[in-house]
């Protein structure tokens, strides 16, 4: 019975908490949003590893980080910050936007 | 203007047109009096996608993380599941729902058929509901703030052109015999439930539960998916530009699949 609790709290552990259990942290990367723009507008990576997108919505208004390339799509409530877990990926440049604000929130991540 | 226009018009077409055929599959089935269920389902996905916005503003760290796409995710198949279950009751049905109006409503009602559809309006409005209620209510503060109308103008536009889109589905849709209905009707489901699959695999890629992948192809120089013409066709037909090989084969699947459910049975059941 015991075995059986300590197997169910290990495995929900595992499963909600992915981040706190895996041995070498990703990088993680600060991506700003200002007056419908990103901070920066490009992004460069390493080829090949893990990392976090930390994008931080400065603005009063809602935005929706979305990169087709990447399958993310996720709205950044305003004042808000959203951990974005990318995997490795290939080299080349992987664009994004903000969806509600297309024609100024443009950017890109080279990964290299 | 034409910026938030086209953003409210691509997240709405997809609810506007599933609500255009339900209606219409009520008119089909000459249960015009059990609209409700229809309207209640989509109030219910308005009511839901207004309080996922507020949640969404008062949630942070993990929860607001994964939370809301996990919630997402779910909304896509809980769809296809529904969207699959209709139209192969439909082709099982299908001797009944030609025959006279008494024998289709009994069959329908019989067969639970109008929760169902009251169930395919709530996923429809609320799988893009939150999104256009958070950018909807971003441009209501702007405009608040002194920032010019027109924005606000073409969000609202935006709707309401979907809105009018899933009428003339539905206008469309009261107009063709019976028979035609149906059938068109059940083409028209597979090709959504199929790119609402492939969507979902996707999703399921891009959150890390499926391992991630290459464009297999790019068609963005044909048809960019970012465009009106590109938006219509995703939401119509799952339109991607630059699908993975997972997205690819999870839609030719699903057709296969759902082609053999949605029409394997007619030959049997079906008019000589």
């Amino acid at each position: 019975m015991h075995r059986f609790v300590l197997l169910l709290a290990t495995t929900l552990a595992a499963v909600v908490a992915p981040s706190a259990a895996t041995a070498a942290d990703p990088a993680e990367i600060a991506l700003t949003i200002e007056e419908n723009r990103f901070q920066p507008e490009e992004v460069r990576v390493k080829a090949g590893a893990p990392f976090v997108l930390v994008v931080t919505n400065r603005d009063k208004t809602a935005e929706e980080f979305e990169s087709r390339e990447l399958r993310i799509e996720k709205v950044i409530p305003p004042g808000k910050t959203v951990r974005l877990r990318v995997p490795a990926l290939k080299a080349g440049t992987y664009p994004f936007v903000g969806e509600y604000h297309e024609k100024t929130a443009k950017g890109r991540i080279v990964a290299e | 203007m034409a910026a938030t226009f086209v953003v409210t018009l691509r997240e709405g077409f997809e609810a506007a047109l599933l609500l255009g055929i339900v209606y219409a599959c009520l008119d089909r089935f000459g249960a015009r009096d059990h609209y409700r269920w229809v309207t209640l389902g989509g109030v219910l996905g308005l009511v839901a996608s207004i309080l996922m916005g507020i949640a969404v503003t008062l949630l942070s760290g993990p929860l607001l993380d994964l939370g809301p796409d996990l919630v997402g995710a779910a909304v896509i198949f809980a769809a296809v599941g529904l969207l699959t279950w209709h139209g192969w009751w439909m082709s099982r049905h299908a001797q009944a729902l030609r025959g006279d109006v008494q024998r289709r409503v009994a069959e329908a009602e019989a067969t639970r058929r109008l929760s169902v559809l009251g169930l395919i309006a709530f996923t429809g409005v609320f799988r893009e509901g939150a999104e256009t209620v958070l950018f909807l209510w971003g441009l209501v503060s702007q405009t608040a703030e002194g920032a010019s109308w027109d924005r606000l103008a073409g969000g609202a536009l935006g709707v309401a052109t979907a809105a009018a889109l899933g009428w003339a589905v539905f206008h469309g849709g009261t107009r063709l015999s019976v028979r035609h209905f149906f059938t068109v009707t059940s083409v028209v489901l597979l090709l959504v439930a199929a790119g609402l699959f492939s969507t979902g695999l996707g999703k399921l890629q891009g959150l890390g539960f499926l391992p991630p992948a290459d464009a297999f192809w790019d068609t963005s120089f044909l048809l960019s998916d970012r465009g009106l013409v590109g938006g219509f066709a995703t939401g119509l037909v799952g339109y991607r530009a630059r699908p993975t090989l997972i997205e690819i084969t999870g839609y030719a699947l699903y057709l296969v699949v759902a082609s053999a459910l949605f029409f394997g049975g007619r030959r049997a059941t079906g008019p000589r």
